[in-house]
């Protein structure tokens, strides 16, 4: 059975998780990652974490929550067998606008790498993937109906054809992130999970953020 | 219980050398390549003034080049489509040359440029009557959504998904790559010991699959069997491969294991090959590495079509089909000199090969590696 380990959540202006019932606020995100790394949940600081997009920090900072909530650790040094299942609303359109108004303010004549490489809506996932050492499949997927729980699904589907052991499926864009650790269930864990089918059948219909995080919080007080 | 098997059932392309998988496949056996001077936009300040684009079609007007290609292309196949079929597009930009006209004179709608409006096109194109999704994994994008597709399949998911994969040479994307060096100031010389660099192409494509029971019994011609993959990150670095092939080795074995055959099975492999001093050079550790003594023939066809980035896996699978169908290794176009690590393996010349198995690999920005595993029909 398809369990979720972890989830982890970032808002314009709060982060949390779910299962440990984590909870902060935040300014900005250079102070989120600050916050993260004092509590902790950021193991080590991340490399060029100034030079990201906006979507690439949301995407790390919530993974990195749903790996605490998870119970899960990593270092600079290791690497896992881990898939991570990326999906937003509008792919990485901010980062393509400022890549190429940037190339245009410059006269066409020389573009920015560093903002160049950011026009992929993959690369918030690789940049996770280099950060927490992920060596399973790594994709974005723009889903038409029920975000969330269509990407949940689709990474447990990844997990049931024996794609990987565990699926880090996110949700980020620049003002909100949700991130959930999937994985098969291990009979001898004490470690609190939630059942996939239970948390698709909850959020299935519903595409409020708040909301969402609401039904989740309900589940896991209706387990325990 | 005998495994569901994913087949391919139907198939197209268009690509620099033209439209149809015979104008590519001809092309890359007459050697010669489809690279040439690029004239869509001003190139002048950049790395190279090359890339590889399908002729005729006019680009900074009405609609996209991908909907350029797309439209002809799945227009012609309509009839080989049906209607329940679950859409995935692969691609990496889409109709990003929208979200240039609109930097650049305001005539468009930067938001009419994201992934998922294509998609709604698509699907109104071909008559699907079932929402779709968008794939996208840099250069992988299109054999990593092959390879869903058929996991979608093998499943009992679906038993019919078609694959769409598009790219197209954009000023957006040819900017980006000269800033990164990674252009060819001639051509891209895949294998080659004086390449320096890709050059970019574009393409369009689909492949439709369907379980092997739909496809026996609605009649259609099995033109193979998507077997098999393997799909891993190198998590190292944002636009360098890692440089001891490890990622694509692991990639390599998933497949192979996920196909239940043995390297010794391969018969030959289409490399991602772009012409970049590290790509190639890691490709060539990781075939040394899965394959060692077994010698298998490799080719890369980027020396032809230039590199299609979101539509190169899928254009590089219906060419493996091919292969596999003709027996045929095609040559490594513009390969001169070859690599002294390489020169075991790959040719400018093509070759005979006699097998029924083939694997295609392809490994992308932010470390994806991606192997698909191909076996006759």
């Amino acid at each position: 059975m398809i369990v979720i380990k972890g989830i982890g959540w970032i808002t314009l202006t709060e982060y949390g998780s779910i299962i440990k019932k984590l909870q902060g606020n935040y300014t900005d995100l250079k102070s989120l990652h600050s916050h993260l790394q004092h509590e902790s949940v950021l193991k080590y600081a991340i490399k060029n974490f100034g030079r990201f997009d906006a979507a690439s920090k949301m995407t790390c900072c919530s993974i990195a929550l749903a790996l605490n909530d998870a119970g899960i650790t990593y270092s600079e040094h290791m690497k896992h067998d881990a898939g991570i299942l990326g999906t937003n609303n509008d792919g990485c359109l901010e980062s393509n606008l400022a890549y190429f108004k940037d190339y245009v303010s410059c006269g066409r004549t020389i573009a920015r790498g560093n903002l160049f490489i950011y026009t992929l809506p993959s690369t918030p996932m690789a940049e996770a993937a280099i950060y927490f050492g992920f060596q399973g499949p790594l994709l974005y997927v723009k889903f038409q109906v029920n975000q969330i729980a269509s990407m949940l699904r689709f990474a447990g589907k990844m997990i049931l054809c024996g794609e990987t052991s565990k699926m880090i499926a996110v949700e980020a864009n620049e003002e909100k992130a949700v991130c959930f650790v999937l994985g098969n269930k291990d009979n001898t864990s004490t470690v609190k999970s939630l059942s996939l089918e239970d948390v698709v059948d909850t959020i299935e219909k519903i595409s409020d953020f708040d909301k969402i995080l609401m039904m989740l919080n309900r589940l896991l007080r209706e387990l325990v | 219980m005998t495994k569901t098997k994913a087949v391919v059932v139907a198939c197209d392309v268009v690509t620099p050398y033209g439209w149809g998988i015979d104008s590519c496949w001809n092309g890359l056996l007459s050697k010669k390549t489809a690279i040439g001077r690029l004239d869509r936009f001003p190139t002048e300040s950049f790395l190279t003034q090359n890339a590889a684009v399908v002729p005729g079609l006019t680009y900074g007007q009405d609609e996209s080049i991908v909907i350029k290609m797309l439209t002809p292309l799945l227009q012609k196949n309509i009839s080989s489509i049906p209607e329940d079929a679950f859409l995935i597009l692969a691609t990496t930009t889409g109709e990003i040359d929208k979200l240039e006209r609109h930097v650049l004179n305001d005539s468009t709608d930067a938001a009419s440029s994201r992934p998922h409006k294509l998609l709604e096109k698509i699907l109104l194109l071909c008559g699907l009557s079932s929402p779709g999704i968008v794939v996208s994994a840099a250069c992988a994008s299109s054999s990593i959504a092959v390879a869903q597709a058929a996991g979608m399949i093998i499943s009992g998911e679906n038993n019919c998904v078609m694959v769409v994969a598009c790219d197209s040479v954009s000023e957006f994307v040819f900017a980006g790559f000269s800033s990164l060096m990674a252009l060819d100031k001639d051509m891209a010389k895949p294998f080659d010991r004086d390449r320096n660099g890709l050059s970019l192409g574009e393409a369009s494509g689909f492949l439709l699959l369907m379980s092997k029971s739909r496809a026996l019994r609605e009649n259609r011609p099995v033109i193979g069997e998507i077997a098999g993959w393997g799909l891993t990150n190198d998590a190292n670095h944002m636009t360098g491969p890692s440089r001891d092939g490890s990622g694509l080795v692991m990639a390599i074995r998933k497949a192979l294991k996920s196909a239940n055959v043995s390297e010794n099975d391969i018969g030959c492999l289409s490399a991602h090959g772009t012409g970049t001093i590290y790509n190639d050079s890691m490709e060539i550790k990781a075939l040394e590495t899965v394959f060692g003594n077994h010698k298998v023939p490799v080719y890369s066809i980027k020396g032809g079509t230039g590199h299609t980035l979101g539509a190169a896996g899928l254009l590089e699978i219906i060419i493996a089909f091919e292969s596999l169908n003709k027996k045929i290794v095609p040559p490594t176009v513009n390969l001169c000199n070859v690599d002294n690590e390489a020169s075991v393996w790959v040719s400018s010349e093509p070759l005979t090969f006699d097998a029924s198995v083939t694997i295609s690999t392809n490994s992308g920005f932010g470390g994806v590696n991606c192997a698909v595993v191909l076996k006759k029909g």
